[in-house]
């Protein structure tokens, strides 16, 4: 019958594996003392290393957090008024200007012109061109069809 | 040279290399057995030795002389191995037997086993025992530590360590004689 195995009667081997390589212990000291030499960084972020790694965490998603609240920020800042709307910039110019401008420039009001800006400003065509709505209307129905685009 | 020595030359800036390389040299083999009896792997052990260097030599000027610096050293290398072969598993999503088969494949390739049929018997009970179980009985059973050691390198209680150590023991030899 074969004897059992008994652990405190089995010989110890106090290095029970495969030895490291030759000279090993040798060059340990030498690659430890490398590693615990290597140039430290900056000090400009050296702390960062202090930190823990959830920390570090959340301080780069504050920073990129706080970096798109900040650029948005600028952006609504800087961000020109409403531009006014035809209209109002027609409203600033003296009418005498106006008509000074339509009667003397060689531009001249066209059939476009002139059914677009009773829509925007009802009161100048009242105004300066002393009609009634069916004079206009006879006007507009006198022009020729090929120049209309209504 | 004595622990004390090499404390006091350490905490004096222009011998501190000098000191630092005096105790790696003193404790190099000690620490890196203990470390290779954990992972099996020359190449882990390797690594595992040297950042177990850099954390002493990090924390060296700290140390309070609570615990002999001999211990504090084993505190550091056990912790090590024990963050190793957790990450090891989380990493691969290895359940425990497979990173067991893993070493268990390490140690049937080490030529130092080879014809030794009882050692790598032996070798691969002892890859059985839960991690922390299988430190308590290297640091027993090839380092011959006193059991008071094993608790101030392990952080548990005397009583427990002894009892931990009697059941891996006979786990052992029960997982030898029922692979007979």
């Amino acid at each position: 019958m074969k004897t059992p195995f008994r652990l405190d009667e089995h010989p110890r081997r106090s290095q029970p594996l495969a030895p490291p390589p030759d000279h090993y212990f040798n060059q340990l000291p030498l690659r430890v003392m490398q590693r615990v030499q290597t140039p430290v960084p900056a000090p400009g972020f050296s702390w960062l290393k202090a930190l823990s790694a959830p920390l570090r965490t959340a301080l780069a998603t504050s920073v990129v957090l706080g970096a798109f609240a900040g650029s948005f920020w600028l952006s609504e800042s800087g961000q020109v008024p409403a531009t006014t709307g035809p209209a109002d910039t027609l409203a600033t110019v003296p009418h005498h200007e106006l008509v000074e401008y339509l009667l003397t420039s060689e531009q001249r009001l066209n059939i476009n012109d002139l059914a677009e800006l009773p829509a925007v400003e009802r009161v100048l065509p009242e105004t300066y061109l002393q009609a009634s709505p069916d004079e206009l209307q006879a006007a507009l129905d006198a022009q020729p069809t090929e120049d209309t685009y209504l | 040279m004595e622990d004390q020595d090499i404390l006091a030359k350490f905490r004096e800036p222009a011998a501190r290399n000098v000191a630092f390389n005096q105790l790696v040299r003193k404790y190099q083999t000690k620490v890196y057995w203990h470390v290779r009896k954990m992972v099996i792997d020359h190449d882990d052990a390797d690594d595992l030795t040297q950042d177990v260097f850099v954390k002493v030599w990090k924390h060296l000027e700290n140390f309070r002389q609570d615990a002999s610096l001999y211990t504090w050293i084993y505190r550091i290398a056990t912790n090590e191995c024990l963050s190793f072969l957790a990450s090891k598993r989380r990493k691969f999503l290895l359940p425990l037997n497979d990173v067991g088969a893993e070493l268990a494949a390490k140690v049937e390739a080490d030529p130092s086993l080879a014809g030794d049929e009882i050692e790598l018997r032996l070798q691969k009970a002892i890859l059985t025992l839960p991690d922390k179980q299988r430190l308590v009985f290297n640091l027993r059973y090839y380092d011959e530590m006193p059991y008071e050691q094993m608790a101030e390198v392990t952080g548990t209680s005397v009583g427990a360590l002894k009892a931990s150590y009697h059941h891996a023991a006979k786990k052992i030899e029960l997982y030898i004689n029922g692979t007979d």
